[in-house]
């Protein structure tokens, strides 16, 4: 566990992955993900994407959570470019209650903060769909400098919209410390959901099977 | 299949193009056409490299990449222009280019063939916008972008290194709605066929 100071980073497995099931079928999602075409996404999918996430080497799907350890949603890194020292990032939001929430900016400055001070990065890409809101203050918050605005460039529910761009350089980065002293976050302090049920329906069969002669 | 220009012809990238790779991959066009990458790349790299894209393109379906050989009015191989990475949900793709030999830069060749590989990513492929990435030194591309009608869209600080030091990296696009056609812009640039090559190839 790598601890932040209103979320903690953890393994994207066990209760993420069955979150995950219907995450990756909702509208944060596919906001993260905007160059994927949209279509539904089955279990086996699911699992794949976090087989394929896991074997990348240039990239990781890492799960963000409140202190009281309620899943949040996905931390991503891709594309990372060992010569330019330069990755994309990027996160969502899949319980929908956090939208906005200073829990996700704390995951992406924990983002920033591993990229920059554990992965030595010199420049972090993010983008977000013009209307994204939430993901654009947030990027703001972070530190992300503007640099462009890529014009009607992806097809969404009917239009064609402009994508923001955004970066963010090592000597801009003043450290995750100095960051979070400036920012000041506040807890929202929401009520942890339930343990998703699938997930013991799981350990069921798992038991079963086990426990089968 | 084959587009005929006024200096260059679009054809498949075939043998007599991969033959140059090595020579291609490990000089300049390659550093700028990347970047910033200094290639050092043998011929059996470059094969398994060439074999893995072929492979990875048979998965890919109607997102998978075009390369097209650039190729003088008297055949001589120059280089390859590409369509990369289209999203057909959303009309969108990204278009490459390298000349292959240095001595043929600036001579018009590359528009020529810019203009070729827009008429076809509009005509045929139906595309709605290209766009494509650079870094703040190519002037060469900079100013194909400005001829040719592309905005600046965006400008990454410190995207690329290149020799040392540190550039930012361009990213162009032009819509459909803006572009006005091939013989338009042949028009409005003023291109012509070099002396003696009336757009017929020798081979
Ligand atoms: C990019 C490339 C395909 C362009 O093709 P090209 O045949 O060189 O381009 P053109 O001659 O049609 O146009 C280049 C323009 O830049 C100008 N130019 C050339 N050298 C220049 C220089 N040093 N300073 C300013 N302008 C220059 C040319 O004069 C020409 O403009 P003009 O028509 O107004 O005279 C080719 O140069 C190339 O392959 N370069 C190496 C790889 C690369 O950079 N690929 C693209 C990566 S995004």
């Amino acid at each position: 566990m790598f601890e932040g100071t209103l979320v903690d980073l953890v393994p994207f497995e066990d209760d993420y992955a069955t979150y995950l099931e219907s995450w990756m079928n909702e509208e944060a999602w596919f906001r993260a993900h905007l160059w994927d075409r949209r279509e539904p996404h089955p279990e086996d999918a699911v699992k794949k994407y976090i087989e394929k996430m896991e074997k990348n080497e240039r990239a990781a799907l890492i799960g963000y959570q409140t202190k009281a350890g309620d899943p949040i949603g996905g931390l991503i890194y891709d594309h990372e470019w060992s010569r330019v020292r330069k990755v994309e990032v990027t996160f969502f939001t899949g319980d929908s209650r956090y939208e906005g929430t200073d829990e996700v900016l704390d995951g992406l400055l924990m983002l920033a903060r591993y990229c920059f001070e554990t992965r030595n990065m010199h420049r972090l890409d993010a983008m977000s769909l013009a209307f994204d809101e939430a993901r654009i203050d947030a990027l703001r918050r972070a530190g992300f400098v503007h640099e462009g605005t890529l014009r009607q460039h992806i097809r969404w529910d009917g239009d064609y919209v402009d994508v923001e761009l955004y970066g963010l350089l090592e000597d801009e980065w003043p450290g995750y410390a100095a960051r979070i002293e400036a920012l000041g976050l506040q807890a929202s302090d929401l009520e942890p959901k339930p343990k998703p049920e699938k997930k013991l329906e799981d350990e069921k069969a798992l038991d079963e099977k086990i426990l089968a002669p | 299949m084959m587009f005929e220009g006024l200096l260059v012809d679009l054809v498949p990238y075939g043998k007599r193009f991969f033959a140059l790779e090595r020579t291609w991959r490990n000089n300049d066009s390659a550093f700028w056409s990347s970047g910033g990458d200094r290639h050092i790349v043998s011929r059996a790299s470059i094969q398994r490299m060439a074999d893995r894209w072929a492979e990875e393109a048979e998965q890919m379906g109607p997102s998978r990449g075009i390369m097209f050989g650039v190729q003088a009015k008297d055949g001589t191989p120059l280089g390859f222009i590409t369509i990369n990475w289209l999203l057909p949900h959303s009309r969108l793709a990204m278009l490459g280019a390298r000349i292959g030999d240095p001595a043929y830069w600036g001579g018009g060749y590359g528009t020529d063939a810019l203009l070729l590989i827009i008429d076809y990513a509009f005509g045929w492929l139906d595309m709605r916008k290209l766009w494509l990435g650079t870094t703040s030194v190519n002037v060469r591309v900079m100013r194909q972008m400005e001829k040719t009608g592309f905005a600046l869209e965006a400008r990454e600080r410190c995207a690329a290194l290149m020799d040392g030091v540190w550039h930012d990296g361009l990213l162009y696009g032009l819509l459909r709605e803006e572009w006005p056609g091939r013989d338009a812009m042949v028009e409005r640039l003023g291109l012509r066929a070099k002396d003696g090559q009336n757009g017929s190839s020798t081979r």
